[in-house]
């Protein structure tokens, strides 16, 4: 899983402050003017225009789903951070 | 410049006043001079930073080995050769580079004459084809002295980069523009002996159409496009019944498929961007009518108007010239919006340019997806429509769009020369951006120096102010970054292809990455628009195959594709993926799409059908999965085509024989890069890629 984010977005650190992002499992990956790994990770999972329109982007592979926007975002990891806890 | 001197008799005893020699100069005005020594030091003082003395020196020592060679026939380019040689003999070299002479040898001009020029599949040969040829030469070399820096020009000989259009220094490279201009403005182009008042009809409108893009074509180096073409003839075709509507269509098509009389008697590249549908930012704008005068209506009342004419348009373009051969020019090119889907009769629509695409593969699919609003032409460069673009929308004579200049990277290259290391790949990579950005500064400035002479200078044209603004508005235009060979650089540093492994995808995806940062960076440093486009390349893919294969033979023979014994090489074009790998299309269109996001100025994928006519219902419904399921910003389906220059029949597929006649006379064509053309005016790199390319037969 990973969260896309960029330095200057308010709405990411909200997200990035809400949760121990590592121990649920969540890569963030900063779109910063020098990561280019970040936005060829972005091309390669076809969200580049996506992330365009707004950052935070989070993006699970397994599961096939990309969220945008940081309220949509804290929800699914609020579930996700229960379900890691109750197992 | 165009003297020639002829040593009729020498006097060899006094080499010091040769007023007294009894040498004849014929000059190009057509008039015996004596020779006079005095015209080297005027020429040397006026052309280099040399003072009096040292010119004076130079010119008595060449003075007497004239005298002593016995030359019977001196010609200018010859003693300026000799003063050259003397310059640098005396290391004189800034002095001899100033002094050189711009010009080609007899054999080759002769060649030239006899011979066609294949850079370009659309010029012709002709007359004008080789005037433009020999300009173009002389432009080079200009350009490759005077324009640019010693380590830009240095590096487009070697190879590593190439400085697109060089013949064409003195222009910018393409043009898009809005046939609003013309109907506001009329057609009132400096130097012109005629002006016309906007026109009151729709065949005038045309006939402005077609001459101004001459004229443009004329000031720019590449394509001429024009944005939503059906849309802005709309308020001129009302009320016209189906047959005027198609007779106008046919008209269109035709004049600018046949105007084999610009630049260099090429056909005008020419591009019409069209829509079904009313585009977003044209909705609400008022419309411009007969006359140049607002008819009271906004453009989002004309869509069945419009709609009606582009349905004329492209039921031409599926009956093809008159032989039944695809059009050409002007190529169109159907922008897929969101909105297309919600809009009335679109399924049928999209059946008609399936048709097109299947039956002569003229349609260029578009594919404006979410906000996304673009103006295409040229083989796949596009503009992306900003904030100042839709303002401008609001006037839309306003929008006219530019790139100056293309200059590519040869990627195989810093492969090669990074030997596997990762920092060495990325640091080459940043290094020949950064000439690319340094070429683009020359460029600006050297145009600059010409734009400022307004009215009475070579691009008058371009300095015409009818609303406020230049027709070309420096601030505005764009910079183009190219690359030639991703798959190849991937090769070399991976050890696999693209179509081989993901890892190799997601390698490609950080070169173009780091290509579009790095340039988006250089943008912010120096304030001007460096984007990135995908080549087409036509000849620079063959030329960096040629120069790598010469300067790092046993790298590019891994790698290069073609045939090498034959001399049919080339490198895979920009992004794609490689040309000759069977692969179902909509994979092709998915993985290359995965790069066209990074490539705001333009990218493209081609399927290549060969002799496959499909199904029109099966394309269209591909269409759609292409617009749902793909990041892929254009595609463009390419049949192949033979016509019998004996029986004048066309058919299907690159032939040998006549299916009609048996003739063994036959023409065959195909799309070259974005546009068709006869495969007999290819260069040997694209003919070794034409018979590499995968036809998609069983796919469809």
């Amino acid at each position: 899983m990973i969260l896309f984010s960029s330095p200057g977005c308010e709405k990411c650190k909200i997200v990035k402050e809400s949760f121990d992002l590592k121990s649920i499992g969540v890569r963030v990956e900063e779109l910063t003017e020098d990561n280019a790994d970040g936005l060829a990770m972005l091309a390669w999972y076809e969200l580049v225009k996506k992330a365009e329109e707004g950052l935070p982007l989070f993006h699970d592979e397994k599961q096939g789903l990309t969220l945008q926007g940081a309220e949509n975002i804290t929800k699914y990891l609020q579930k996700l951070s229960r379900n890691i806890s109750q197992n | 410049m165009g003297e020639v001197l002829e040593l009729r008799s020498l006097k060899l005893t006094d080499a010091k006043d040769t007023t007294d020699l009894a040498v004849f100069v014929r000059t190009s005005d057509e008039e015996l001079a004596s020779w006079n020594r005095q015209k080297i030091i005027d020429a040397l003082v006026r052309e280099t930073y040399l003072d009096q003395d040292t010119a004076e020196i130079i010119a008595e020592e060449v003075e007497k080995s004239i005298l002593k060679s016995g030359i019977t026939v001196l010609t200018a380019p010859l003693v300026r050769e000799l003063v050259d040689a003397k310059l640098i003999e005396k290391g004189l070299e800034k002095a001899r580079k100033m002094h050189t002479r711009l010009g080609m040898p007899l054999y080759d001009v002769e060649q030239l004459l006899v011979y066609p020029n294949k850079e370009n599949a659309n010029v012709p040969h002709g007359p004008e084809a080789t005037n433009l040829t020999l300009a173009e030469n002389i432009k080079k070399e200009y350009a490759l002295l005077n324009v640019f820096s010693q380590d830009v020009s240095d590096a487009h000989m070697r190879g590593d980069i190439h400085l697109h259009d060089l013949g064409f220094i003195d222009r910018p490279y393409c043009s898009g523009q809005s046939l609003e201009y013309i109907k506001k403005f009329g057609l009132s182009l400096p130097n012109s002996l005629a002006i016309a008042k906007p026109a009151k009809h729709p065949e005038v409108l045309l006939a402005h159409m077609v001459k101004f893009a001459a004229a443009l074509q004329s000031n720019f180096a590449g394509a001429i496009g024009w944005d939503a073409v059906n849309l802005f003839f709309a308020p001129y075709v009302e009320g016209m019944s189906d047959r005027e509507l198609k007779q106008l269509a046919q008209m269109l098509i035709f004049e600018f498929s046949q105007q084999a009389v610009a630049r260099g008697g090429q056909a005008i590249f020419s591009d019409i961007n069209l829509y079904w549908e009313v585009p977003k930012h044209f909705e609400d704008v008022p419309a411009i009518g007969p006359g140049g005068e607002y008819t009271g209506k906004v453009y989002g009342e004309y869509a069945k108007t419009a709609q009606r004419f582009v349905k004329a348009l492209f039921e031409v373009y599926l009956e093809g010239d008159g032989c039944g051969r695809p059009f050409f020019f002007p190529k169109p090119l159907v922008h897929i919006t969101e909105k297309f889907w919600k809009e009335e009769g679109h399924e049928e629509f999209l059946r008609l340019i399936s048709e097109v695409a299947c039956e002569k593969g003229n349609t260029y699919f578009v594919f404006d997806r979410g906000n996304t609003a673009k103006i295409s032409e040229c083989c796949r460069l596009s503009f992306k429509l900003e904030k100042s673009d839709f303002e401008d929308a609001k006037q839309p004579w306003k929008m006219r769009y530019s790139a100056l200049q293309n200059v590519t990277v040869n990627l195989p290259r810093i492969a090669y020369e990074a030997k596997g290391d990762d920092i060495k790949l990325k640091e080459l990579i940043t290094e020949k951006v950064e000439l690319a950005v340094k070429a683009h500064i020359e460029k600006k400035a050297f145009i600059e120096k010409l734009l400022s002479q307004g009215e009475k200078g070579p691009l008058a044209l371009l300095t015409m102010n009818k609303d406020g603004q230049p027709y070309l508005r420096m601030h505005r235009v764009s910079y183009l970054v190219g690359m030639v060979g991703l798959n190849e650089l991937v090769q070399h540093h991976l050890g696999f292809q693209m179509h081989e492994t993901n890892a190799a995808v997601q390698f490609g995806l950080k070169i173009i990455s780091h290509m579009k940062l790095l340039t988006e960076k250089l943008s912010r440093k120096y304030n001007m628009h460096f984007v990135l486009e995908q080549t087409p390349a036509e000849s620079t893919a063959y030329r960096f195959a040629k120069l790598d294969l010469k300067h790092y033979p046993e790298k590019t023979a891994r790698v290069v594709k073609g045939n090498i014994s034959k001399g049919e090489i080339y490198y895979t074009n920009s992004t794609y993926l490689n040309v000759s790998h069977p692969m179902n299309p909509i994979d092709r269109i998915k993985i290359e799409g995965l790069f066209h996001p990074l490539i705001e100025a333009g990218s493209l994928t081609h399927i290549w059908l060969g002799e496959k006519k499909p199904n029109t219902a099966t394309m269209a419904s591909f269409i759609k999965k292409i617009f749902d399921y793909t990041m892929n910003d254009q595609v463009a389906f390419s049949p192949e085509f033979s016509t019998c220059l004996d029986c004048k029949k066309t058919m299907r597929g690159l032939k040998e024989i006549c299916d009609y006649c048996g003739s063994e006379k036959l023409e065959g064509m195909t799309r070259i890069t974005g546009y068709f053309t006869r495969i007999s005016s290819w260069n040997k790199g694209k003919l070794g890629e034409l018979r590499d390319r995968f036809r998609s037969k069983e796919y469809f």
